[in-house]
Formats: structure tokens, sequence, C-alpha cells
């Protein structure tokens, strides 16, 4: 079964979009040198922001007709072609594809409330088509919205992207709660939380350090730290240029922080599939 | 540039060493697997030689003028024509089915037309694939481009438009639109795993035969097979070459024909001489490649006229092949220039006569010249198209 990764959190700011183009893009370039048969890899954008989608196609204005929002509104069986139909190449890699976010799906909410079977409109086309790839990345928006149900829905695994700060660690229960309430409410079994992911860590600044200890020695949620991300300014550097991390500097700490975690979840995906 | 790239390489380089742990092969995986694939994502192979389709259909669909559920519904619509013609109306398509209460239809002088039996068996196959599940997946080749995914049938063409019958025309459908596949790496596939499959399964007429010939000894001239729907002169390039040429590929290809000798091979691929019209008709009645031999002799002009009276007929290879020699001294009589052949002069003889013979008279020297009733009335209707055409000569 392809895993598909959703990162998720209801704070806005946290590296969502960066984490999920750059897990996206070291999946693939990855797999493809480890010589897996498919290295394909699909990063689905349901941020109406579309920053993963700007960054890894060059551009953010998808619409009506060949966005998520047409997956969304297309007829039940025709949803997974149009979702064939919709899906882009990214700028970084051949095998990186893209199913872009469009601003219209603000409204695809409001659309779509009400419509029977509404957070399925993500999942139920997805299932079809993602063993196309090797796996499938989902970037969030930040809240609970009925958009991120649907990721969550469509999803094998949920990283959760924290900012080591006394508020952002409160809200990670919560997130834990919903991504539990999902699997649970929902009856999505198949859903697990994959991990905590650390992002912006100042090692310089005490509260950083402190929280990062704290949770480290939780007994739950320092077991579902899955990776440590520093604070780079090389990351916003490689958004300004369109760049994943490990084009822009192979070499920065944030680069080898996401190559370590890519090599983790490449691992836990062979060990899965053998 | 060429700096930062290796850069990345090392970074990822140390990553994927790391994953290998000592066994390169750990990701690797070449083998023929079986995948459900979404049915919009698999296409039938448009040079296939053995075509589900009508023709006309066959040539709409692969040149993307109509969907897969728009070249049934025109399938469909052929079938009922013909069946209103026939005076056996339907609305559900699930009409076409013998009624298991009702054994008249299945008495012997009931005939289907080719499209009837095809939808007829289509349906068959969609309905047991709805009740029991579909037990052999399709053969298909990855032959994805970029973020374009799509996967090529090599065998199940038929089973493809049961899936999709079932689908779009057959009430009771609760699949999720994904077809069971084994999916053929692109470097296994070739025109002689595809003729092999093609020539083990029983059915393939005597023109697709003659198509798979032509496949075979295009590919091994190294001649281009085209992604897209091709017309008869594509396949009519092979009666210019031979397995002499190549004499390496000549037990592959024999093999990949199910064994056929060369002689045999050569008879088949010689079909190709067929016109159009009588190569769409001979395939799509499946008539043998015995029946159709005789016809080569002939000018392409009458080829359509002789298969279809062949068909009306039922004519057996021996009766086409006295016909067809017949219709050749015919053809060489009227080839002296500016001289009236003698069977038009006896025709013209007859017209002048003072007093007709009688019909009954007709038939019976009809049945005396040529041994046999059918080919009496193929010949009879030879004579009416004749007067007609002679008469329409007149006029003008």
């Amino acid at each position: 079964m392809t895993r598909v990764f959703v990162l998720t959190n209801h704070k806005g700011g946290v590296g969502k979009s960066t984490s999920a183009t750059n897990i996206a893009f070291g999946l693939t370039a990855v797999l493809r040198r480890a010589g897996a048969s498919n290295s394909r890899v699909l990063l689905v954008d349901t941020d109406s922001q579309g920053h993963a989608t700007l960054v890894t196609t060059g551009r953010n204005n998808y619409g009506a007709d060949d966005s998520l929002y047409t997956v969304l509104m297309a007829d039940r069986q025709a949803a997974p072609q149009v979702l064939a139909n919709c899906i882009v190449p990214s700028t970084w890699d051949e095998n990186l594809h893209v199913l872009p976010a469009s601003p219209m799906l603000e409204g695809a909410e409001r659309e779509l409330i009400g419509v029977a079977g509404a957070p399925y409109r993500l999942a139920d086309p997805l299932s079809r088509i993602a063993n196309q790839y090797a796996a499938v990345v989902i970037d969030t928006r930040p809240s609970f919205s009925l958009m991120t149900e649907m990721g969550l829905l469509a999803a094998t695994d949920a990283i959760v992207p924290v900012e080591p700060r006394y508020l952002e660690t409160v809200g990670l229960m919560s997130v834990i709660n919903k991504i539990n309430e999902v699997r649970e409410g929902w009856r999505h079994p198949n859903l697990r939380i994959s991990g905590i992911l650390i992002t912006k860590l100042d090692m310089r600044v005490r509260g950083h350090k402190h929280l990062l200890e704290e949770l480290q020695s939780h007994s739950i949620l320092g077991k579902l730290i899955c990776g440590v991300i520093p604070a780079n300014e090389a990351v916003s550097y490689a958004h300004h240029n369109h760049q994943s991390i490990f084009a822009y500097d192979p070499q920065c700490p944030a680069s080898k922080a996401y190559a370590q975690l890519v090599g983790q979840l490449v691992r836990q995906m062979a060990k899965a599939g053998a | 540039m060429p700096k930062q790239s290796t850069r990345i390489d090392d970074l990822l380089a140390s990553v994927t060493a790391d994953l290998l742990d000592g066994d390169p092969q750990r990701f690797q995986d070449n083998s023929i697997r079986v995948e459900r694939i979404l049915l919009e994502l698999v296409r039938p192979d448009p040079v296939q030689p053995r075509r589900v389709l009508p023709e006309r259909i066959h040539f709409a669909f692969h040149q993307n003028r109509l969907t897969p559920t728009q070249a049934l519904r025109e399938l469909v619509q052929i079938v009922q024509v013909a069946a209103r013609q026939r005076g056996r109306p339907f609305s559900s398509v699930l009409e076409l089915l013998p009624r298991s209460d009702d054994d008249s239809e299945e008495t012997p002088d009931v005939q289907l037309s080719p499209e009837e039996q095809l939808l007829r068996d289509l349906i068959n196959l969609a309905v047991t694939i709805r009740d029991d599940g579909q037990v052999n997946p399709l053969s298909v080749v990855d032959v994805s481009q970029g973020v374009t995914r799509l996967y090529r049938i090599e065998t199940g063409e038929r089973r493809y438009w049961a899936n999709w019958l079932l689908r779009d025309f057959i009430p009771g459908y609760d699949g999720d639109g994904m077809i069971p596949c084994i999916v053929v790496p692109s470097e296994r596939s070739s025109v002689f795993r595809q003729a092999k499959e093609n020539t083990a399964r029983a059915g393939l007429s005597a023109i697709a035969m003659a198509r798979q010939a032509a496949l075979l000894l295009l590919a091994i001239h190294d001649y281009e097979i085209p992604d897209g729907p091709v017309s008869n002169d594509f396949y009519r390039q092979a009666l210019e070459l031979d397995l002499r040429g190549k004499r390496e590929y000549t037990d592959v290809v024999l093999a990949a024909m199910g064994g056929v000798g060369k002689m045999r091979f050569s008879q088949i691929k010689s079909l190709l001489r067929l016109s159009d019209e009588a190569l769409e008709l001979a395939d799509r009645h499946n008539l043998d490649e015995r029946k159709l031999r005789p016809v080569l002799l002939l000018d392409p002009g009458v080829h359509a006229e002789i298969i279809r009276q062949i068909i009306d007929f039922k004519l057996t290879s021996k009766q086409v092949q006295e016909l067809c020699e017949a219709d050749e001294t015919d053809q060489q009589e009227s080839e002296e220039p500016n001289d009236i052949p003698t069977s038009a002069l006896r025709i013209a003889k007859v017209a002048q006569a003072a007093t007709a013979p009688s019909p009954h008279d007709v038939a019976r020297a009809l049945i005396k010249r040529t041994g046999d009733v059918d080919l009496a009335r193929v010949r009879l209707r030879a004579i009416q198209k004749l007067l007609a055409d002679a008469e329409q000569y007149l006029t003008e």
C-alpha cells in the first residue's frame, strides 16, 4: 500500500509547506538513488494559499479547471480521472508530481458543506491512483477545517511539524487528539501518527532548548519525535528561489536534517513493504 | 551548478548508503506484478492485430474522437438498429442475453450479426465479472510519460470493454472503477510476446493473423511501430518483406505465429492483399484463410462483393474456389482490348432471343452448371447486378 504522509498542524508558520515539499522531493531523490522501480512522489496541496504549489511548480494561479478544487467539485465517478488530469509536473524533479492548490479552495469548503460524503472527496479518488506513486505527501492548511479533515482521511501517516515554543507545544496535544478523533470517529484505522517534527530549532535560544528537552523526556511525545530541523536562513532563500533546500544548499544544517528524516521515512516504507 | 549538484548527490548518497545497508537490491523490484489500476488509465493497443470493436469505432476511439463510453454507446446503437431490423428490438443491453426460461432464443436459425454477437459476448463477460469478479487480470505495459499515467493493454482487451460496459451500461455495478492488471515492465514487452499471447488463444481471425504476421515482419525489419491507430497500408508494407532476409528471426517469428510453417506464414500474410472493405468484412465475420485465398486471384475491385457472397451464402472453401476461378476466366477474357468478351455476347444473345427460357429451366441449368444450389444463387445474383449496371450504362 502506498504511504500517504500528511503534514498537519492548526498553527500557522510551523513549517508545514516547507517540510511537505522537501520531504516529497527527498523521497523521490532517495528512492531513485536506491534503485527503486517506482520513485514517483505526488505532492497534494490542500492549502488555498498554495505556497507548496508555488515553490514546486513556479505558479499559483491554478483555478476551477486544473486544481484540487476541480477534483473536489467533480462527479464522484469521474473524480479519479479528473484528479489524474489535474496533476502537473514539478520544476524540481521529473518524478515529483503536484496536485496544485487553488485560491478557490477557500470557497470549496462552503460549497461542500452539507454535501454527502464531502470529507471523502479527496480520499476516494486519491486511493484509486495512489498506487501509481511510491508515496504521497499532503500539505494542509493551518486550521481544523473540512479541507484538513479531507487530508487526514486520505492519509496513512500524520507528521506534525511543531516549533519549540510554549504555545505551540501546548497546542500539540490538540493536534494529536484531532488525529485520533479522525482515526476513531471516522473509522480510519490506517491513519497513524508517524511523528512529531521539531522545526526551526535554535539551540541558542534557551526556551527552544528547554522545550526540546521537555518534549524528549515526555513518556509519549518523546517517542514520537521523528526529526529536528534547525532554524536556517537557507530555507527562506530556497523558497525565494523556488528550490528545494537540498538543491539550494545541500550542506546547510536544514538539508542534512531533512535528509535524515527522509532516510528514516524510506526505511519505514521499505520495512512495511518487506 | 555542477558543483552544487555534486553536493546534493553526496548528501543523498550518504542517506541512501545507510538505507541500503549492504543490500543494493533492496529497493529494486523489476518483477511482473499485479496491480489494481483505474480503468481510465488503461488503453487498448491501437496496433493490436485482434480488433474487438468494429473498424469505424476502433479508429474513432483510437483517434480520441470517442471516449470508451461513447465507443460502446455507438456499438450498442449499431446493434439496436440491427436487432430492430430483425424484429428483436431491445431497450436494455441485458435483453441480449439468452433467457434461461426461453428456448426459442437458442434455435439454430437465429443468426446474430457480428456486432450483435460481439455485444452479447461482452455483456456475458461483464455479467460474469459483476457476479463472480474478474479472475484473470489484463496484462498491460506501463507507457506513462511524465505526469500522464497510462497503461497499454497487451492482452485482455475484451475484459477491458466488458468492465466499461459493466460500469456504464449494466445496472448493479458496485465496483470502484479499478481493474486488476499484470504490469509488464516496458523492457519485457515485445511484439513477439504479444503474438504468442494472441496465437495461444482461440478465435484469432485470419485477418488478425495476417496483421500479426505483418507486425512481426515489420518489427524484425526495424520498422517503427506507431503509437496510434494504423491503416491497412501500414500492415501492407509487410507484403514487400519476407523472412529470407532475416534468417536469425525465422524460428522465433514462426513460433510466435503458433508454430506455423513458412508456406502457411506466407499464405496468411498474403491476405493483406485484399481490399480494405474486404479485409474489414472478412475480419468481422471471422472468415477462414482457405476461403479468402482464392479471392486474392481476383481484381481488388470485386473482393468485397465476393466476400459478401461468401458470407451471405455461407460458401465453403471449395465453392469459393470454383466461384473465383470462373470469375478469373471472365476477367482474363475481358482483358482483350477493344474486344467484347464472349460471356457478354452470350448474355446479349439471350436478351435478343424471341422466346425467353422459363425460370424453372434457368434454375435447373444453373444448378447443372455449378453443381450447387448456393453457387447457383450467387451466380444469379451476380447476373442481376450485372444487368442492373448494364441498364445504368444505357441510361447514361
